[in-house]
C-alpha cells in the first residue's frame, strides 16, 4: 500500500470514529465554560484567538512558532550529541525548546478557540490533533525539565520523540485545513452578477429582516433596514451556514450556527468564528424589484471590475 | 407520546417563557429576573435530554447533530449575556429579542427538519425514545443535583 493509501485510511478511520464524540462534547463544554467565566470578555477574547483581527485564523501562523523552535532545538541537538555544537549549544537548545513549549500553549488555546466550532469529522480529527499535541507538549516539557537538571541524554531523547509525535499532529492540522476546509473562506466570492439582475420583488422584503434569495443558482441576503436596502453573500464564510436563515441584533447580520455577526454596509465580520468578510452587492429598486450587482471591491481578490465600471 | 411530541411540547414551554421575558417592561426586574431563572433551569434539562438520548439516537438518520449542537452553544451564550445584563438596563430587551430569534431559529430546524427525519426510527421506537425522554426530564427537573448546577450557572453568569 502507498503512503498516501495508509495516510488517507488513516485520516478516514478518525473521522469515523463516533467514540470521539461524547468526550469532544465534554471537552467542548469545558472551553465553554472557561469562556463563560471570561464574562463580558469572552467575545473580544474568542474574537482575538480566532484572528477575526487578522483575517484568517490565528492557529495556523502561531503553530509555526513551536514547529520552528522545536525544529531548531533538533538541530542543536544533533550537533550536541555529535560532539560538534561548541559551547553554548546545550543552553541555546533549551531556551528554544523553552520558547517551543510557550508557543505551544498559545497555539493550544487558539486552537481549541476554533476547535469548537468544527463539525462531524473535523471535529473527530480535531480531537486527535489536540491529543497528539498535548503529548507533544508534555515530552517537551518533560523534556525541558530534564535540560535544567543536566540529564542531557534523556533530554534530547524525549525532545526528539516530542518532535515525531508533533510531525504526525501536524498532519492531521494539515488534514483539518486542507481537506475539512476548517479555517478558509467557504463564501461565495464569484464576480457574478456583474450587471443589475432582479432577485426579488420589493413586497418580497421585510424591514429589519434578512430575506434569503437567490441569483443564478447562488443564495444572497436582503436587508431592508431605514429605507435602505443591503444585499451581502448568502453563505457564512466560516463554515458556509445559510445566512437567509440568519436574523438582525443591532443591525448585524448574525449567522444562525455559531453566531458570527457580519456588519452590512461592509460585509466585515463584527463578530467570530468567521474571520472573513461577506461578498456584498450594489442594489437598486427598479418597477417595484430589487436588483443587484456584485460589488467591485480591492478587498475582494477575485471581484473583476467590468468595462462598464471602468469606463463610468 | 412520541420522542419528537415530547420535545416539541417542551419547545412550546421554553418558547413560552422568552415570549413571556419579552413582554416586560423595564421596571419589572422582580419579573424578569424570575423568568430568566426559569428559562435557565429548562434549558438546562432540554440541552441535557436531548444530548442524551435523543441525539444519539437519531444520529444515524439525521445529518443535522452537529448544526444543532453548534445552536444550543449559541443559545447558551446568549442567556450568557442576558443573566449579565442587569434587568432594569435599556439593552435587556435587546439581548431578549436576541435569545427569543435565536431559540427560535433552533426550534425550527428541529421540528421541520430534524424530527421529520427522526420518523425514519419507526413509531415504535419513538414512542419507546418519548417515554424515556419523559422519564429523565422529570427527574431532571426533581433531581437536587441539578438544582445547584443551575443555581451556581446562575451565581457565576451574573458574577462575572
Amino acid at each position: 500500500m502507498t503512503v498516501h493509501g495508509l495516510l488517507e485510511r488513516a485520516l478516514g478511520a478518525v473521522e469515523r470514529w463516533q467514540v470521539l464524540d461524547a468526550p469532544g462534547y465534554q471537552v467542548e463544554h469545558g472551553v465553554s465554560l472557561t469562556f463563560l467565566l471570561a464574562g463580558r470578555y469572552a467575545r473580544p477574547l474568542q474574537d482575538l484567538l480566532h484572528g477575526v483581527w487578522l483575517g484568517h485564523p490565528l492557529h495556523p501562523a502561531l503553530v509555526t512558532v513551536p514547529v520552528g523552535a522545536w525544529a531548531a532545538a533538533l538541530v542543536l541537538d544533533g550537533l550536541d550529541a555529535a560532539g560538534r555544537g561548541g559551547p553554548g549549544t546545550g543552553q541555546a537548545a533549551r531556551t528554544v525548546v523553552g520558547i517551543g513549549v510557550a508557543g505551544a500553549v498559545a497555539s493550544a488555546a487558539t486552537g481549541f478557540t476554533d476547535w469548537q466550532h468544527a463539525h462531524d469529522g473535523a471535529r473527530r480529527v480535531g480531537l486527535a490533533h489536540a491529543a497528539l499535541n498535548s503529548t507533544a507538549l508534555a515530552l517537551y516539557a518533560w523534556s525541558l525539565r530534564d535540560r535544567g537538571r543536566g540529564r542531557a541524554r534523556r533530554a534530547r531523547l524525549s525532545g526528539a520523540a516530542g518532535f515525531a509525535v508533533t510531525l504526525a499532529s501536524s498532519w492531521l492540522g494539515g488534514a483539518l485545513a486542507y481537506r475539512h476546509g476548517l479555517g478558509t473562506d467557504h463564501a461565495d466570492r464569484s464576480p457574478e452578477p456583474r450587471r443589475f439582475t432582479a432577485v426579488a420583488d420589493e413586497s418580497d422584503l421585510v424591514e429589519g429582516e434578512a430575506v434569503g434569495v437567490e441569483v443564478d443558482g447562488r443564495p444572497l441576503v436582503l436587508v431592508a433596514q431605514a429605507g435602505t436596502v443591503r444585499a451581502v453573500g448568502g453563505r457564512c464564510p466560516h463554515l458556509g451556514a445559510p445566512l437567509g436563515e440568519g436574523w438582525l441584533h443591532r443591525g448585524e447580520l448574525v449567522c444562525p450556527w455559531h453566531g458570527s455577526r457580519f456588519d452590512l454596509d461592509s460585509g466585515e465580520p463584527a463578530q467570530g468564528p468567521s474571520t472573513a468578510p461577506l461578498p456584498c452587492y450594489d442594489t437598486r429598486l427598479r418597477d417595484g424589484r430589487v436588483e443587484v450587482r456584485r460589488r467591485a471591491h480591492w478587498r475582494t481578490p477575485t471581484a473583476v471590475t467590468t468595462v462598464e465600471e471602468a469606463s463610468r | 407520546m412520541r420522542a419528537d411530541e415530547v420535545l416539541v411540547a417542551h419547545h412550546d414551554v421554553l418558547r413560552g417563557l422568552l415570549r413571556e421575558l419579552a413582554g416586560t417592561t423595564d421596571a419589572q426586574t422582580g419579573q424578569r429576573r424570575r423568568l430568566r431563572a426559569e428559562f435557565l433551569r429548562e434549558l438546562e434539562v432540554h440541552a441535557q435530554i436531548e444530548d442524551e438520548l435523543f441525539y444519539p439516537a437519531v444520529a444515524d438518520v439525521s445529518p443535522l447533530l452537529s448544526v444543532a449542537h453548534a445552536e444550543h452553544r449559541q443559545i447558551d451564550d446568549q442567556l450568557a449575556t442576558v443573566m449579565r445584563t442587569a434587568p432594569d438596563d435599556p439593552e435587556f430587551a435587546t439581548e431578549v429579542r436576541m435569545l427569543e430569534a435565536t431559540l427560535h431559529h433552533h426550534t425550527v430546524e428541529e421540528e421541520q427538519r430534524m424530527f421529520p427525519q427522526s420518523h425514519a426510527l419507526g413509531e415504535e421506537r419513538l414512542q419507546e425514545l418519548g417515554r424515556r425522554l419523559q422519564e429523565r426530564q422529570r427527574e431532571l427537573t426533581r433531581s437536587g443535583a441539578m438544582r445547584l448546577i443551575v443555581r451556581l450557572k446562575r451565581t457565576v453568569l451574573r458574577l462575572v
